[in-house]
């Protein structure tokens, strides 16, 4: 068995999934805010790495990981909040395009103003649990105790999300202040709370994925999250804007999909997997791949 | 109980409502009449909170609700069910239920087996995603959802709309029997003079944003001028 | 600039190029009174105010967004250097040819699949195929110079021109000089494309197509192809300004056209105007001279230029600019004229009405 696990097909396999467990944390947050807003936030990424920096300026002073995640969350909800409510209330009603161009200046400012406060220098903080991979006999296995919490993590996250959004008045709300906003009104329910309460958790499960590639080998630098948001998109729009599953699912594919690329063609090349299958999935499924709503004028 | 009074509301450089007064008593039928464009959806929507006017007042009861926001004037019990339904698609039968229940304290599941006894139908469909439904049963669930959380006034917005003629008869009907049985207040929007002054107590006349005519149904209803000239009823 | 966008809006192609001429020749004659180094920058501004241009087309005209014309740009300029590596004496009409037209190319290639989509997912996109080129300029080094990217020499200013210049730096100014007129003569006739384009039926189609597709399939225009078109002119124009682009400092490597110049491109634009001429002159003046602008503005304020804040001061006004204008003034500076005009109409008609009452 542990031969089996520890092949360079198993390797691949692993260190795929855990890359891609990160793209599925961004995945997910964008399903969030797309399922309570119909808005996607390009600036996501850059809000999360920002976030997990607050955050992590406090491990230098000595507090504790977990409690540095916590904050991090913590900080990713008012982030989230108040940029709603500042820029992106004003643009409801406003065609889609400003919504966009905003966040993507957004995104702009956030990374400046980072490389400005703590420069461009990778950020990397220390676990409580082991990043040292299993091994038996003089065998590897890809596999180590903070892997599989991230593993666990992200499935917490993602049946979280699945939860709220199904089975929960809340989640009901959310759903339909994004989808019929004005009806939603007509039937009591408080859309702009709604709005702001979904740009919150998704800037917190955000925070969750940047603090945990901040965790990692390689560290996290301000403009790192530019690619990660990337992959994270094609992601959700493989795994289907409105399904916290396919999110995860769509993550974990174009982290395998990167890292086979990287394996078996070039290194340098790694990312294009990510699109690779972006475009194979948009010409097969345009809605997504585990989509059940009524598919909409895409 | 919801009362108007010189409501002006302008779209643009387009005056939709010029100095109109509507009253409306709880337990009676209020039919609001006239052609497409006479600002009948225009004043629902002003009463709801959805637009906002240049001048006038606009009373529930005693309270002005003038400046409430939309939701909060759902959450005194204004149910507005909106022209083309209102209904969301992307969302179950009973999720769409659910949601009209959000207004009130009613306890919900209580609420739902209420309304699934009431409309049977809906009942029946109650996990189908609204796309697939009929448009009669689409103005049930509008209704359902409206009447969930124990309304005091309903707003109902041209309900008839794309219904066979049997069909809108029974919705006459119903919108009558709850009327009386909750003693609820009904504004009634309709262009489709004939059923709604079958089943209204007083009726409000709109041509072009004003009122041409106000007062007892049947006597709006048997006014030659009127019938001709804004009700399109022939004779 | 009123007067700028009337001349070009002007019915008749003759009206029309006779406005663009008179403007490049305007241009042309500042280069020769402004300094060498203001020239480079003239240049680089011409360079982008001819991306912004096919920018506005996508993104005003057939109301497609993209967020990766910085990739297009590359396309262009790599294709200029891999070419000018071998064959450094063409000459340049034929590069600057070479590259719109493989920039076309490539947004052909984008375009097949981008033309379903819609808002974010299309933004997206775009967004991740522009991402695609640094990876590739690095993996292929053979061809591209990989990491270092590549060195060439093509501008070969001519010797009658070398010899208006005297003096130490004779042929450095010279270059910059020459790059500048080019730049501006390239520039001059793009903008006349362009505003044939807007005259043109396509123009028009475009335009439909973006407010009412359902209308416009009626009336039988071809969607996928009208949005397909809309693509393929502005990635050519991004890869002809692209080209220019590195004219000018004669190198091309994979972190000269990162996702902050798209985003600097998209504020450019929206300052300037979505969907005008005038306000991609705007945005290449803006461009042109931001360097000066910002060091100005942190002299000013007493900001270290080599400071962490001094040197992100360009992303942090630019991302903030963008958002501010997004939401106060989203039809740009080139707007703003309408605006007023329109405010002082209003403000005429309460006049005479409460006069008149």
């Amino acid at each position: 068995m542990s031969v089996f696990l520890s092949s360079p097909l198993m390797h691949n396999i692993f260190a795929g999934l855990a890359q891609g467990v990160i793209y599925s944390l961004v995945a997910l947050s964008l399903v969030i805010i797309w399922q309570s807003t119909h808005v996607l936030n390009f600036a996501q990424g850059a809000m999360a790495m920002f976030a997990s920096y607050i955050g992590m300026t406090e491990i230098d002073r000595g507090l504790n990981y977990w409690l540095c995640l916590v904050l991090s969350i913590a900080i990713g909800f008012l982030f989230g909040g108040l940029t709603e409510r500042v820029l992106i209330r004003p643009l409801y009603g406003k065609p889609e395009i400003n919504a966009i161009v905003v966040t993507v200046g957004f995104l702009g400012v956030i990374e400046a103003v980072a490389q400005a406060i703590w420069t461009s220098t990778t950020r990397n903080i220390a676990t409580p649990l082991s990043q040292i991979y299993f091994h038996d006999q003089g065998r590897i296995v890809l596999l180590s105790p903070f892997v599989l919490f991230q593993f666990g993590l992200a499935l917490a996250i993602m049946a979280l999300v699945a939860v709220l959004f199904r089975f929960t008045n809340v989640g009901l709300k959310l759903r339909a202040s994004a989808l019929a906003p004005e009806v939603a009104r007509l039937l009591g329910v408080r859309v702009n709370r709604m709005l702001t309460l979904g740009w919150m958790l998704s800037a917190g499960v955000g925070a969750v994925a940047a603090v945990i590639i901040a965790s990692g080998s390689f560290g996290l630098y301000p403009s790192d999250m530019d690619g990660i948001l990337i992959a994270g998109f094609i992601a959700a729009v493989v795994g289907g804007l409105d399904s916290p599953v396919g999110a995860v699912i769509g993550g974990l594919l174009i982290g395998l999909a990167e890292q086979f690329v990287l394996a078996y063609w070039s290194a340098d090349l790694a990312s294009l997997g990510g699109l690779i299958i972006l475009v194979v999935a948009l010409m097969i499924r345009p809605q997504g791949i585990f989509t059940t709503s009524v598919s909409r004028r895409v | 109980m919801i009362r108007v009074e010189n409501l002006t509301v302008n779209y643009g450089a387009i005056r939709a409502l010029d100095d109109v007064s509507v009253q409306s008593t709880p337990g009676r039928v209020t039919a609001i009449l006239g052609a497409n464009g006479a600002g009948k959806s225009t004043l629902l929507r002003t009463i709801s909170g959805l637009v906002a006017p240049r001048s006038g007042r606009i009373f529930l009861g005693d309270q002005s609700i003038l400046s409430t926001s939309t939701e909060n004037i759902a959450r005194l019990g204004v149910a507005h069910v909106p022209e083309g339904r209102g209904v969301i698609y992307e969302l179950t039968v009973e999720e769409n239920l659910r949601l009209g229940a959000f207004a009130s304290k009613v306890d919900i599941n209580e609420g739902l087996e209420r309304q699934y006894v009431q409309f049977p139908v809906l009942g029946e469909r109650r996990r189908k995603y609204c796309a697939t439904l009929s448009g009669g049963e689409r103005q049930m669930l509008a209704m359902a959802r409206a009447l969930i959380s124990q309304p005091r006034v309903l707003l109902l917005d041209e309900p008839s709309l794309g219904l066979a003629p049997l069909v809108t008869s029974e919705l006459m009907n119903l919108i009558l029997e709850l009327c009386h049985a909750s003693d609820l207040t009904v504004l009634l929007v309709e262009q489709n003079a004939k059923s709604a002054l079958r089943i209204a107590h007083d009726a409000v006349v709109l041509h072009l944003g004003t009122v041409v005519a106000s007062g007892e149904a049947d006597v709006i209803a048997n006014d030659k001028n009127l019938r001709h000239y804004y009700l399109g009823l022939v004779q | 600039m009123k007067w700028l966008s009337s001349i070009v809006r002007q019915e008749k192609t003759s009206a029309r190029l006779l406005g663009v001429l008179s403007l490049t020749v305007i241009t042309l004659a500042i280069t020769f009174i402004l300094p060498p180094v203001a020239d480079s920058q003239l240049a680089g501004g011409a360079a982008i105010a001819i991306v912004i241009l096919g920018l506005s087309w996508l993104i005003g005209w057939s109301g497609q967004i993209s967020l990766g014309n910085s990739g297009f740009m590359a396309v262009g300029a790599y294709a200029t250097g891999i070419w000018a590596a071998h064959h450094g004496s063409t000459p340049l009409i034929f590069t600057f040819f070479l590259a719109t037209v493989v920039g076309a190319f490539s947004g052909l290639l984008i375009a097949i699949p981008s033309t379903r989509l819609r808002g974010p997912y299309l933004a997206g996109m775009t967004l991740a195929f522009s991402a695609a080129v640094s990876p590739i300029a690095q993996n292929y080094t053979s061809v591209t110079g990989g990491e270092g990217g590549l060195f060439f020499n093509t501008l070969n200013t001519p010797h009658w021109f070398l010899n208006f210049f005297t003096g130490p730096n004779a042929t450095i100014n010279a270059n910059a000089q020459w790059t500048a007129d080019l730049a501006v003569i390239v520039a001059g006739v793009s903008f006349f494309f362009m505003a044939n384009l807007f005259h043109s039926h396509t123009g028009r189609a475009m335009r439909l197509v973006r407010d009412n597709d359902v209308a416009a399939e009626l009336v039988g225009i071809n969607l996928p192809r009208t949005r397909t078109l809309a693509f393929v002119v502005a990635a050519a124009f991004a890869g002809l300004g692209g080209s220019l682009y590195v004219l000018i400092n004669a190198t091309v490597t994979p972190s000269t056209f990162p996702l902050t110049l798209s985003i600097t491109l998209l504020t450019l634009m929206v300052l300037g105007g979505i969907g005008t001429l005038s306000g991609a002159v705007i945005g290449g003046i803006i461009y042109a001279f931001s360097t000066n602008l910002i060091s100005h503005l942190n002299s000013l304020t007493g900001i270290n230029p080599t400071s962490n804040l001094g040197a992100n001061m360009q992303g942090i006004i630019f991302g903030f600019l963008l958002i501010v204008t997004m939401l106060f003034a989203p039809h740009g500076i080139a707007g703003l004229g309408p605006r007023i005009r329109n405010r002082v109409r209003a403000l005429r008609q309460v006049a005479s009405a409460s006069t008149g009452e």
